[in-house]
């Protein structure tokens, strides 16, 4: 495999083919046209004039290039997102995301909704770390309300949101080889994930939306039916994982296509906002459940991990490192299990004294936090969610330039964006 | 009329019938593997409604390509892309006229087969090229480009694998090369570099993965057929199941004896049961390098469009040519 490929590099007009040529010839450059806005007829929508510099940008071509939809209908867009990728040949010059196809107005319905069925409506959201989802609004509430869940309930909301991770991570490893090519890892990750989408529905009674928290604890307690399945699952819970390690991890073109690419460094991650695996891999030790320990995992021992690489193969591994340290923390939180009650004294409708409340948690794709404000009433009369892959996917235009298409989904696989938090 | 001439035409047409009928079993044979296979590889079922064992799933894709709606843009160009699957698919069908079968069982055994073949098979690519221009489509038109770019790059070091065998034989007949390894033992014993060169270039000639840029469904959607429905998709779906066929047959043929069983077996037998005996050895080998082919897509993620040309150009072709330099030395020197 090479790594030095002459290709027209779009980003240095003067370093293209035509240019040497031209130089050797003893020609002059060849003059620059400038560009011309070409509008969004060229990407299939109703014309109108621009609307932003940004999009005056993006729409003006060059000579040579063309715009190209890449969603929001495309195989490999995790959602429905569209990218407006101006390419030259093969070559991506400029991307813009173009987010909102899976716009519910979430935030707007929660702020509706009174504060214990706030929990139903964050759960489509992410639908990858619906338990997450969860467990910020949860905090933000009981700090509202002034209550706290027992221990008990702490340590099963650890415990089922670290089993979530387990899941959530393990689908990444699918879905960066599934957009690469690689047709199988994504099987053996929804083996994985049936098994603990099994478990949680045993504990929870639903398989995916599983309104599982309640403001001062959660909803069932762990039985013992679940602590024996929970024991069949960890023993077999690397197998697939490691079947994926297997075909992705030393397979050579795996490691061609992402060792280098889309490489953002700790600074410009720090400075986009990226949080999460993605900002780890980068070499930042920011994890929200060491640097502000939420629930239970200032009595847990976990290191930060992070790898130093920042490209899509550092991504890639900082996951499956993480799946490992899920199942470490896993193993302890049933050591450490106390007994005891599970839910709070809370009545039914919950009438917080007019304040603010502020909680982050670590999901599987960074910090995911909740700011909700009370004025009295029963339902929360501000209801703001910072989702993570949001963030993750606005380094999309920063690393894509000079980059060829099929790089494209390479890159936005190892971010692991959810649309249905993109867009809540 | 001259009795002979008429004939060479009822034989010529006889065997192209039966060629042409013969593509679509072939073509749902290797469907229906690859479903199979590529689920047990992927711990699932695979089809297993229609027919015991799921067995008739590819046949009744067939059927459904036949029931489906044909759709055509707006702004296609409307004769080229009616024309390009059916060109496509005819390169395929057509290069079954020289394959091999078994002794007796060639359509056309003629003395400049292998010219023939790999003349034939390239033509696919103007059947891509021209689908992906007519489509009026973006992805349609990157990958027809790709398609252009990969099968020209990759015949070159594909036919000079095979000069090799050639120049060690001294024949450009199927049927003569065949027989020169009754003599000789596998030619893979002679030309394994030839063999690991021609392997690599004809999974990327037929779009196979990891060289299944054209395609590139995560990429392209699904690159020259995005815009293509119906049978003319099917035509264009067919041909691509029929060629891996071909090329592993051609691959046997070439370097694993053909219709020759491997020892301890009697390698050849004569008569009607030799044909029937070459066939069985024939499709065994042949087969077996279509399940490696489903494997391979089964294991392998995809290589990216600049390492693949640059794969062509600078390992490859070079690989080939000092091939080929050593192997005419050897054949000069030792008088071969």
């Amino acid at each position: 495999m090479t790594s030095e490929v002459r290709i027209p590099d779009p980003l240095h007009p003067e370093r293209t083919e035509e240019a040497r040529l031209r130089a050797a010839a003893g020609l002059a450059p060849a003059p620059s046209t400038g560009g011309e806005y070409a509008g969004f007829e060229s990407v299939g929508l109703p014309d109108r004039p621009p609307q932003t510099e940004r999009e005056r940008e993006v729409y003006t071509l060059d000579e040579g290039e063309m715009l190209v939809n890449i969603g929001p209908q495309h195989p490999s867009t995790h959602g429905v997102m569209r990218l407006v990728a101006k390419v030259r040949g093969e070559v991506v010059v400029d991307i813009d995301p173009v987010l909102g196809y899976l716009h519910r107005g979430i935030e707007k319905l929660c702020e509706n909704a009174t504060y214990t069925t706030v929990m139903t409506y964050v759960d489509p959201m992410d639908y990858l770390s619906s338990m997450h989802n969860e467990h910020a609004p949860a905090i933000a509430f009981e700090k509202l309300y002034g209550v706290k869940a027992p221990r008990r309930a702490e340590y099963i909301r650890a415990l089922v949101v670290e089993l979530n991770r387990v899941f959530s991570h393990g689908l990444m490893m699918g879905f960066q080889a599934l957009d690469m090519g690689g047709l199988t890892p994504i099987l053996y990750a929804f083996i994985n994930r049936d098994e603990v989408v099994d478990l949680l529905a045993s504990i929870s009674g639903q398989r995916m939306l599983f309104n599982f928290f309640r403001v001062g604890g959660v909803n069932f307690d762990a039985n013992d039916e679940f602590f024996s399945r929970l024991g069949t699952w960890r023993a077999g819970v690397l197998k697939t994982i490691e079947m994926n390690e297997r075909i992705l991890t030393d397979n050579e073109i795996f490691r061609g296509r992402t060792i280098g690419m889309g490489v953002l460094s700790g600074s410009e991650a720090m400075a986009l906002g990226v949080t999460g695996p993605s900002l780890r891999a980068s070499g930042v030790p920011f994890d929200v459940r060491k640097a502000h320990p939420y629930s239970i995992y200032s009595e847990l021992e976990f290191e930060v991990i992070t790898h130093t690489g920042g490209d899509v193969y550092a991504r890639y591994l900082q996951r499956v490192a993480e799946i490992k340290q899920s199942i470490h923390l896993i193993d302890q939180i049933v050591d450490k299990m106390p007994h005891g009650p599970v839910q709070a004294q809370v009545p039914g409708i919950i009438r917080p004294k007019p304040g603010r409340a502020y909680a982050a948690v670590e999901s599987p794709r960074g910090l995911y936090s909740v700011y909700a404000i009370s004025d009295g009433g029963p339902n929360p009369y501000r209801f703001r969610m910072r989702d993570p892959s949001f963030v993750s996917l606005q380094a999309m235009p920063k690393l894509m330039p000079g980059r060829l298409i099929a790089d494209t989904m390479a890159v936005m696989a190892s971010f692991d964006p959810v649309m249905g938090g993109v867009d809540k | 009329m001259d009795l002979d001439l008429l004939l060479g035409v009822g034989r010529f047409l006889l065997a192209t019938t039966l060629l042409l009928l013969l593509t679509v079993p072939t073509a749902f044979v290797v469907i229906q593997m690859e479903l199979k296979v590529i689920a047990q590889m992927q711990l699932r079922y695979g089809p297993n409604r229609i027919g015991p064992w799921g067995m008739f799933q590819s046949t009744i894709h067939g059927f459904k390509f036949l029931a489906k709606e044909d759709h055509m843009p707006d702004q296609a160009d409307r004769t080229t892309f009616t024309l390009a699957p059916w060109m496509v698919y005819m390169a395929a069908a057509m290069s079954m006229l020289v394959i091999p079968w078994a002794p007796g069982a060639i359509a056309a055994d003629f003395n400049i087969g292998i010219v023939y073949f790999f003349a034939i098979i390239g033509l696919s690519v103007v059947g891509m090229l021209i689908a992906g221009w007519a489509s009026y489509n973006k992805y349609s038109l990157l990958g027809g480009l790709r398609s252009a770019a990969q099968m020209v790059s990759y015949e070159i070091p594909l036919t000079l694998s095979v000069v090799g065998v050639v120049v060690l034989g001294g024949t450009l007949n199927f049927r003569e090369v065949i027989e020169w390894q009754l003599d000789h033992g596998w030619m893979l014993l002679w030309q394994p570099v030839g063999w690991g060169i021609f392997y690599i270039a004809s999974l990327a000639e037929i779009n196979r993965t990891p060289f299944d840029m054209v395609e590139a469904d995560s990429e392209l959607v699904a690159g020259p057929f995005t815009e293509y429905s119906g049978m003319r998709f099917g035509f264009f779906f067919f041909a691509e199941y029929v060629a891996l066929f071909i090329m592993s047959g051609i691959m046997v043929a070439l370097f694993f004896g053909g219709w020759l069983a491997p020892w301890p077996f009697p390698a050849q037998l004569e008569g009607f049961g030799g044909t029937l005996y070459g066939i069985f050895w024939f499709f065994l080998k042949s087969y077996l390098f279509v399940f490696v082919a489903v494997w391979l897509r089964a294991t392998l993620p995809r290589v990216r469009v600049d390492q693949l040309m640059g794969m062509a150009w600078k390992v490859l072709l070079p690989l080939a040519m000092l091939n080929l330099i050593v192997t005419a030395g050897v054949v000069v020197w030792l008088k071969l």
